[in-house]
């Protein structure tokens, strides 16, 4: 506490970590969020998607001794496989049953993928080594602060802003809009509905993997990896407002500053402020900041 | 004629036998992770444990009887933990239950222990008050405890002639215990060595960018920790760019010095690193080493093995060892034996205390250094720390 009000430079600093931490899981809970908007399905095994993300991270480029921009890439193309199998092999046939349903199968899927990565990677904890060009520090003209960290803090609004082009200023985002609102008019009018939900899935899904092969050298890829971030990204959109775009980025940013300010003024108590939020949130608008409330009979 | 009375006599015998519930094998219970996080941990523990039942079976198995084992996953769990340790005892009637790890995990089990009246051997958990405020006459523990980590950390301080210290913990009974530890070393060894900012992380914790910079404002000269596993992996790759490695050494417990750590972390492992180990492969200091580790790398399967197996491998000895002694398998007896037992290791003789029931033992610790040839590192030089607070 007394750092903060001392020095000006390690308050910066506490800012840019809160800022890299949320982009890092602003990637990771868009996908989750975007998944929900349109699908409606409450996607658990979205956590352990991010965990795959960061082990073929870690095969690309120490495995196969690839650049880490390939890594990242191989992470999208992987989950995004991933995703239309488990979307058009299983999902597709649970949109009109009780969500329960849909829930026990994403938690089915958990436990298979989690059980899956222990027989392709083992059991160690790994680790990724960062890319060589930003593997030091920047120099910001009054302090130095970790190049890897700087990167996020860029790649996170480029993701918001390309995924905000995609749904509002693309036809295809408009049919997704409209999906959201009326899936059997849609159909109705001739659109190609499981199409959409095939390509949300693919794009929420790839977004998990891209997050788990950013967040690769600064969290070593472990068994049980998922379990943490799946909730820090459910606090995330649930402040937000579950499938809003701009929910996950606002709310990422709030669980990024929330709890880092938080491991600094009060140490032990770092994770307890983010949840009283959430808490917040759920008492007095329980639809997120930036949700909208569900219609009667939805 | 004869042969008929012959059968009848040998008939007489065997019921005779089950009458008096003559124990026909020896049934451990045996609990470590197995899925999940901690499978990290449990999957080569049972390596370990696995090798030390069959040595033990092929050497004639306890009192001539087979062992056999149980095994059930704690899923890094109190509740699971005590759970399976319950159902272990009433379903399976196992003798005697071994294993653990997390110091919450070791405490649960030993709780059901203490209610069962089962003997409990803890091969990895280190929290102090197991063999302390929470000691019953039915747990022992082979593996070391927070006060001698924290005594052997202090002592490196002192060697190091620095002045300063952060303390970077995690928030659960390890954590806790081990910065006491420390804090008791220092007062032994180091009184004059100022501890400038006490940090705690959650168990689990993946961010330590706030920690690592309040670290880097107070300018303290050596970090202290106990932060483990991956917490270990994150935080170092966290801290690297910070440069935090350039500017302190880092004096820690919580095993990163094992070959597990090291060699996964390949070239990414930090420098200025000073930290403890129960077993490094490469190391054959004590007699019998050399054999063990060579019959463990068959079994596991590659020539650079982990460190928690020996752990697994020594709480099987001492069944073995009590048991024989104590020609039975009687929760009483078998304790009485193990109180003031000694047994030889592959990383040393190991007594175990008749009064506090915890084993005299002691941790190699050193600075993890490159080494031409190989792209992990190793610790050089390496000390053995006995288990005494003096």
């Amino acid at each position: 506490m007394d750092m903060l009000l001392s020095s000006p430079s390690f308050a910066f600093i506490q800012v840019l970590n809160s800022i890299s931490l949320g982009m890092n899981l602003f990637i990771i809970a868009a996908g989750l969020s975007l998944i929900f908007g349109v699908l409606r399905v409450i996607n658990f095994a979205h956590g352990v998607f991010y965990m795959f993300g960061a082990y073929i991270m870690y095969s690309v480029t120490k495995e196969f001794h690839m650049n880490f921009f390939w890594g990242v890439i191989a992470a999208a193309i992987g989950l995004a496989v991933i995703a239309v199998l488990i979307e058009r092999g299983l999902f597709q046939w649970l949109y009109d049953k009780e969500h329960l349903m849909q829930l026990l199968l994403t938690f089915a899927i958990v436990l298979i993928m989690g059980d899956l990565a222990k027989i392709i990677w083992g059991t160690d904890q790994l680790s990724v080594s960062y890319p060589e060009s930003l593997s030091g520090a920047t120099n910001l003209g009054f302090t130095f602060y970790p190049s890897y960290r700087l990167m996020l803090c860029i790649v996170g609004p480029l993701i918001f802003l390309g995924l905000w082009f995609l749904i509002e200023k693309t036809r295809w985002g408009r049919l997704t809009r409209a999906a959201t609102q009326d899936m059997e008019m849609l159909a109705a009018l001739g659109v190609n509905v499981p199409v959409i939900y095939v390509t949300i899935f693919l794009i929420g899904s790839a977004l998990a993997g891209v997050g788990g092969s950013l967040a690769a050298p600064i969290n070593s890829p472990t068994p049980g990896m998922d379990a943490t971030i799946i909730v820090e990204c459910f606090v995330i959109v649930i402040i937000g407002g579950l499938g809003s775009l701009w929910g996950s980025f606002v709310g990422a940013l709030i669980y990024g500053f929330v709890f880092n300010f938080g491991s600094v003024i009060v140490p032990n108590w770092q994770d307890v402020f983010a949840f009283l939020l959430l808490m917040a949130v759920l008492l007095i608008r329980p639809w997120g900041l930036f949700g909208k409330p569900e219609r009667e009979g939805h | 004629m004869k042969s008929i009375l012959r059968a009848s006599v040998a008939a007489a015998f065997i019921l005779a036998a089950g009458a008096n519930t003559v124990i026909s094998e020896v049934k451990i219970g045996v609990l470590y992770p197995i899925a999940g996080t901690g499978a990290v941990y449990g999957t080569p523990a049972m390596h370990g444990h696995n090798m030390a039942v069959d040595e033990v079976n092929a050497a004639g198995g306890i009192m001539g009887q087979k062992v056999v084992t149980f095994a059930r996953d704690t899923k890094l769990n109190p509740a699971a933990a005590a759970a399976a340790a319950k159902e272990l005892i009433t379903k399976e009637d196992v003798d005697v239950l071994v294993g653990g790890l997390s110091s919450a995990v070791g405490l649960a089990i030993s709780e059901v222990a203490r209610q069962e009246g089962v003997v409990y051997i803890a091969t990895i958990p280190k929290t102090i008050q197991m063999t302390t405020n929470k000691l019953h006459k039915y747990v022992f523990r082979t593996s070391s405890h927070t006060d001698f980590e924290g005594d052997a950390i202090a002592q490196i301080v002192k060697k190091l002639g620095k002045k300063s210290i952060c303390d970077i913990q995690l928030d659960y009974a390890y954590g806790h215990d081990l910065a006491a530890g420390i804090e008791k070393g220092l007062a032994r060894h180091a009184p004059n060595v100022k501890k400038l900012i006490d940090l705690r992380s959650k168990l689990g914790a993946t961010d330590y960018n706030a920690q690592i910079t309040q670290i880097l404002g107070s300018g303290c000269e050596v970090v202290t920790s106990g932060l483990w596993g991956s917490h270990f992996v994150n935080f170092a790759q966290q801290a690297k760019p910070f440069g935090l490695f350039d500017r302190v050494t880092y004096v820690s417990g919580g095993e990163i010095a094992s070959h597990e750590i090291a060699g996964k972390m390949g070239k990414d492992y930090p420098d200025n690193v000073i930290s403890n180990t129960y077993e490094l492969w490469y190391d054959h200091s004590f007699p019998g080493h050399k054999k063990f580790q060579a019959d463990l790398a068959k079994r596991s399967g590659k020539k650079e093995t982990a460190m928690w197996p020996v752990l697994a491998y020594i709480g099987v000895k001492f069944i073995e060892a009590a048991g024989n002694k104590a020609g039975s398998m009687d929760a009483d007896k078998f304790a009485a034996a193990l109180e003031g037992m000694t047994i030889k290791t592959p990383v040393g003789d190991r007594t175990i205390d008749p009064k506090t029931h915890q084993a005299n033992t002691g941790q190699f610790w050193g600075p993890m250094v490159k080494k031409s040839g190989v792209d992990y590192r190793v610790m050089s030089p390496v000390t053995f720390y006995p288990a005494k607070l003096d």
